[in-house]
């Protein structure tokens, strides 16, 4: 079952800091610059250490790893926004086009 | 004999089902023994012939449980957890191979004349004839002539006497035979715990490697019979191996001991080793033209540049087309890879094809499947559950929703459900379900509110005629998709059923396994989309006395459906809470244990 993450990162170099955006961009929705909402089960958040590891500089970046809960629960009522999330949580449903 | 070829490696104590899975691992070149160049499951890419050696990785899993190994090493199955994906993870410095050049062990008064450095090489291949082994080493630590394994395990060093479980130094110690076989001299082996960062040095004493020996025979003895070994019986190392889902253990036992001890079996004390449901779900695009992309770890619709959606791949279960979408070949290689298969509807909901990856190995399952299928006596078992499972839950339906438990249908039901059970032929079954559906049918579409509106004759089909054999001819189409899906993932090949008589392009397997799910999940749609007035009369078009579902009355009715396979229900048999798609993926495992021959019986799926 997945647990809503809040991740949130700096990284000290332009290159790597596309990369890791981009690389979170596969796990989560980012609701601020460089703050990611992420509904990963364990398995999907190892998955995102095996992506990230490599990109990273652990000697100049940081990834802070926040787990918030579980989805349905107090994974999302903990979060309250004042404004827009640049993108807004994603319900649970097939996607239909 | 030495060679680098990315391969297997271990975690601690659980089964080590560490290996790199399709998406990010990266195939490395490899030359002499055995034919594989590519990273996989050992023994996943080759049939495991009586004469091919045995991996050690597969030793340590058969001596966990036997059936662990068969099902890897024989059936060539495979999944991930959390903990194979960590091994993996842990491994990724010893799965590099270096580019060393290792001369041949020295003869042991030139070993002495050198006093040179230990070389260390990782992620060698090694294969030993007469052991009958192939070792894929981790780290060796050459001096001279003498030889030391390390093998990298996942977890924390166990504090037994030992210095670790059997089924690791039993590998252990199978790799020092191979290394011994190889000229090498080796007494001794050294299991390095990532997760408590400590080197356990294991000798290798006659006891092991007597008991070695012993596994490696009875392995050997177990894959030849073609028998697969029975469940562990209610383990602790259940719940942690990868493959519980493949595996049902304590659902085979169950039902196992259900057919000898002639009781019907109970619905309490089952562990809960599935899960309830699954993270990722399926994707439908039925907007004519629209291009299905990849960027990043998403996949992408988009109309003439402007998107539509962006679903994280990870969410994907599997992708339904309907008509004229496009597909980038980036989009499409990547959801191969990835396993997740692209079912192509054409705009009308016709089912006619499916796009997948070569993701599937168990040749055992489809050579049985094949057989049973040519054996009309085995067929009409087999069918015979399905419809008489199919005739119960309509019947079900009908009752729960009649509000008379005394109407005459239900009767009449009851006795089509217990003719079935002893119908002699394929053709009396035939008719018998023939029968209970008419008399089901009539009684169906007295259920749905505004018949009269949409004006209901029976059940047609090719076309559908009104708009409720609109709507149910699409859910069942829905309904045979998902399971094309589940069969090909289980391992059966969909397109030739017991049931239904083979026809080109006709999923029957999917078929066949539909007839159950056919009132529990796609009558009930029908009867909720109708009943809740989530499709009225403008959701379709009438052309030339045919019908069918604009886009917008697709779009409800697919949510619908979708909405019934995630609904949750405490399974009949099991006692655990279950959503529809999983039982969809259980029943067809469970078909597969019958066509296996490991269950006597299938035991169809009946809701109360």
């Amino acid at each position: 079952m997945r647990q809503v993450h809040l991740i949130a990162y700096d990284i000290a170099d332009v290159k790597r800091y596309r990369q890791v955006y981009k690389a979170m961009c596969g796990h989560g929705d980012p609701l601020q610059y460089s703050v990611f909402r992420c509904e990963l089960s364990e398995i999907e958040l190892h998955g995102l250490k095996e992506t990230l590891w490599p990109i990273l500089n652990l000697a100049e970046d940081r990834v802070m790893i926040v787990d918030l809960g579980p989805v349905e629960g107090r994974g999302d009522d903990c979060i309250e926004y004042w404004g827009e999330p640049r993108v807004a949580p994603p319900d649970r449903a097939a996607t239909i086009v | 004999m030495i060679d680098n070829v990315h391969h297997q490696h271990s975690t601690s104590h659980e089964p080590q089902h560490d290996t790199p899975d399709a998406a990010n691992s990266t195939p490395t070149p490899s030359t002499t023994p055995p034919p594989t160049s590519t990273a996989e499951p050992p023994g996943a890419d080759r049939p495991p012939e009586a004469d091919a050696l045995i991996p050690v990785r597969m030793l340590n899993e058969f001596t966990y449980c036997p059936r662990l190994g068969y099902l890897e090493w024989v059936q060539g199955e495979w999944a991930d957890n959390l903990e194979t994906r960590q091994g993996t993870f842990g491994h990724r410095h010893v799965d590099k191979p270096d580019r060393k050049s290792i001369s041949a062990p020295k003869e042991p008064a030139d070993a002495e004349k050198q006093d040179g450095d230990v070389i260390h090489a990782r992620s060698i291949m090694l294969a030993a004839d007469q052991e009958e082994l192939l070792a894929k080493l981790d780290l060796l630590e050459i001096d001279g002539d003498r030889a030391t394994p390390v093998d990298y395990k996942r977890g924390k060093a166990p504090d037994i006497p030992e210095g670790a479980y059997e089924p690791e130094r039993v590998q252990l110690c199978a790799q020092g035979l191979v290394l011994r076989e190889n000229g090498y001299a080796c007494d001794e082996g050294v299991l390095y715990f990532i997760g408590s960062r400590r080197r356990v040095v294991i000798p290798f004493d006659d006891e092991l490697i007597a008991r070695t020996r012993q596994l490696v025979q009875q392995f050997r003895e177990t894959a030849r019979a073609g028998a697969i070994p029975p469940p562990l019986d209610d383990s602790p190392k259940c719940p942690r191996c990868s493959l519980v889902g493949i595996c049902l253990p304590d659902e085979t036992n169950l039902l196992r001991e259900a057919a000898t001890a002639d009781t019907p079996p109970t619905k309490d004390g089952l562990r809960r080793l599935l899960p309830s449901r699954n993270d990722a779900l399926p994707m439908y695009v039925q907007d004519q033209g629209v291009m299905i992309g990849k960027s990043g770890d998403r996949l992408t619709v988009k109309q003439k540049g402007e998107q539509l959606s962006s679903s994280r791949l990870i969410d994907v279960s599997q992708v339904s087309v309907f008509g004229n979408v496009m597909f980038s070949a980036p989009a499409l290689r990547e959801l191969t890879i990835r396993g997740i298969p692209v079912c192509h509807f054409t705009y009308g909901g016709w089912f006619h094809g499916i796009t997948s990856g070569l993701t599937h190995k168990n040749v055992e399952l489809r050579i049985r499947q094949y057989a049973t299928a040519a054996d009309p006596a085995g067929s009409l078992d087999i069918a015979r559950r399905l419809i008489m499972g199919k005739i119960r839950n309509a019947r079900t339906l009908l009752r729960r929703h009649l509000g008379d438990r005394e109407a005459p249908v239900l009767r009449q039901l009851n006795e089509y459900h217990r003719r079935a059970g002893h119908a002699p032929t394929a053709e009396t079954l035939l008719g018998l379900e023939g029968m209970a559906a008419k008399e089901y049918f009539a009684a169906f579409f007295t259920l749905l509110s505004g018949r009269h509106e949409f004006d209901v004759n029976g059940r047609n089909r090719r076309p559908p005629r009104d708009p409720v054999n609109a709507v149910l001819s699409f859910v069942y189409s829905l309904l045979v998709k998902e399971l094309t899906v589940t069969l090909q993932a289980v391992g059966f090949d969909p397109m030739l059923g017991f049931f239904h008589t083979p026809r080109y392009g006709r999923p029957s397997l999917a078929l066949d396994l539909s007839e159950e799910f056919r009132p529990l999940v796609a009558d009930s749609v029908v009867m909720t989309v109708f009943n809740n007035g989530e499709v009225t009369g403008d959701a379709f078009i009438e052309r030339a006395g045919a019908v069918t579902l604009t886009d917008a009355g697709r779009r409800s009715v697919i949510a619908a459906f979708e909405r019934r396979l995630e609904t949750e229900i405490t399974h009949p048999i099991f006692g655990y809470r279950i959503c529809y798609r999983r039982i969809l993926e259980v029943q067809a495992r469970l078909l597969a244990r019958c066509v296996l021959g490991e269950l006597h019986e299938y035991p169809s799926f009946c809701t109360r």
